[in-house]
């Protein structure tokens, strides 16, 4: 009862080994993937990764990217990955405070308004993952 | 016959520019060694993008996207050209600037335009004087490869390529083959090229979320970002390795240099002591 997940990103391998389970933020919501999954490709966006392991469970935040799963394996590969224990919690606060205060400025663009949103958004996501520790 | 200070003085002037060419190389070969780990992090990352784009648009029938499509006629052609923003690299820059300005010529004559974006100050001040009138955009400054570069450049070449601007895109960069080792590429970069799909791969389709369309447009833009991205690193890295074995040779040329001044000096002295020697004993004959 296992599968084989890999966390890629272009910074390098940001997780790799047996797992039990993994709950997946894809872009139509979360999915599970278990041994024995149908071949199945899914864009993911910014959100938290659930790694079940013998071990226990551990999380992760991950912006977007895309998952590859097939039976015996899940590939995941996103623009950043980080794992609870590597999250700096006050770097993520002030990442939060800054773009929600240029959200409110409203003096931006459309496309700077959207970047500051998903930035606000991975800073919220990587405040919640930290909280899970 | 230059005096023994003079020589002395030379010597002491080696002696420095042989430290500076020595710190260079310590600090080429510690910067080679983070830019090669770099790529090396990248590959995997690059290698599955690239596989899973060609299965998709392989196996799914319908499924294809507009940076994959190549034109009936290419008329308009975009050159980047990759290179650094330092000197002192021995032929680094000028080998790719070489191979960059002989595809340019070769192609000229069938092309209605040619436009350049350029990263690295080497590139620009290359062609800010040859031509200018063809330079779009330079990224000069750059103090370490990073990917909001790649991402950056990439978007606008999609953009250009979707619109009409362009027809083709290539990118001539260093391939970075080992630390002795560099070569000046071209590579294609639109329409994206696409890898092989092996046959004996599984043979059983994927399901697909939301659907071929959506997950092409979301995988062939950041294809694009990766393949730049991987090109700028090697470029970065054949930079400090060609510098590194500029550095090192020449501080090898100071030490040969140290050794034949040592060598003078040592002549001129005792030059000078035997001259000194000579007057002494013609003085004491002459009492």
């Amino acid at each position: 009862m296992a599968i084989e997940l890999t966390i890629v990103t272009p910074e390098g391998q940001a997780f790799s080994g047996t797992v039990d389970s993994v709950v997946l933020p894809g872009s139509e919501g979360n999915f599970g993937v278990l041994e024995a999954h149908e071949r199945f490709l899914s864009p993911l966006q910014i959100g938290e990764v659930e790694i079940q392991t013998a071990a226990g469970t551990q999380w992760a935040a991950i912006s977007e990217g895309f998952a590859d799963v097939n039976p015996q394996r899940a590939v995941v590969l996103v623009e950043t990955c980080e794992l609870a224990s590597d999250i700096d919690k006050a770097r993520a606060e002030s990442a939060k405070n800054r773009a929600e205060a240029s959200l409110q400025s409203k003096a931006d663009s459309e496309d700077s308004h959207r970047l500051q949103q998903a930035a606000l958004k991975r800073a919220a996501v990587r405040i919640q993952v930290a909280a899970r520790l | 016959m230059a005096t023994l200070r003079d020589i002395k003085r030379r010597i002491v002037s080696v002696q420095k520019t042989q430290q500076i060419t020595r710190a260079m190389r310590m600090v080429a070969a510690a910067k080679l060694r983070r830019a090669q780990e770099r790529i090396i992090a990248l590959r995997p990352y690059a290698d599955r993008m690239h596989g899973t784009i060609a299965e998709i648009s392989l196996r799914q029938k319908g499924a294809e996207h507009a940076l994959l499509i190549p034109r009936e006629k290419v008329q308009k052609l975009e050159v980047v050209v990759v290179t650094s923003d330092r000197g002192l690299a021995g032929a680094f820059n000028s080998n790719i600037l070489k191979a960059a300005e002989l595809s340019i010529l070769q192609r000229e004559p069938k092309l209605d335009a040619i436009s350049l974006s350029l990263y690295g100050r080497r590139g620009r001040d290359f062609y800010k004087s040859r031509r200018a009138a063809q330079m779009r955009t330079a990224t000069v400054g750059i103090r370490e490869v990073e990917y909001g570069h790649a991402s950056g450049l990439a978007k606008e070449l999609a953009e250009r390529y979707v619109s009409g601007e362009i027809d083709e895109a290539v990118i001539v960069f260093s391939e970075f083959v080992s630390a002795m080792t560099q070569i000046p590429s071209i590579r294609q970069l639109l329409p994206l090229e696409q890898a092989a799909v092996s046959e004996d791969a599984d043979e059983s389709p994927y399901s697909v979320e939301p659907d071929e369309t959506k997950l092409l447009e979301l995988l062939v833009p950041k294809a694009l970002e990766i393949e730049i991205y991987r090109a700028l690193l090697e470029t970065q890295a054949g930079e400090h390795a060609a510098r590194m074995a500029a550095m090192e040779s020449a501080t090898r040329n100071t030490e040969e240099l140290i050794e034949s001044l040592t060598l003078q000096y040592n002549r001129a002295r005792q030059a000078a002591i035997t001259k000194e020697l000579v007057e002494i004993v013609t003085g004491a004959e002459a009492l």
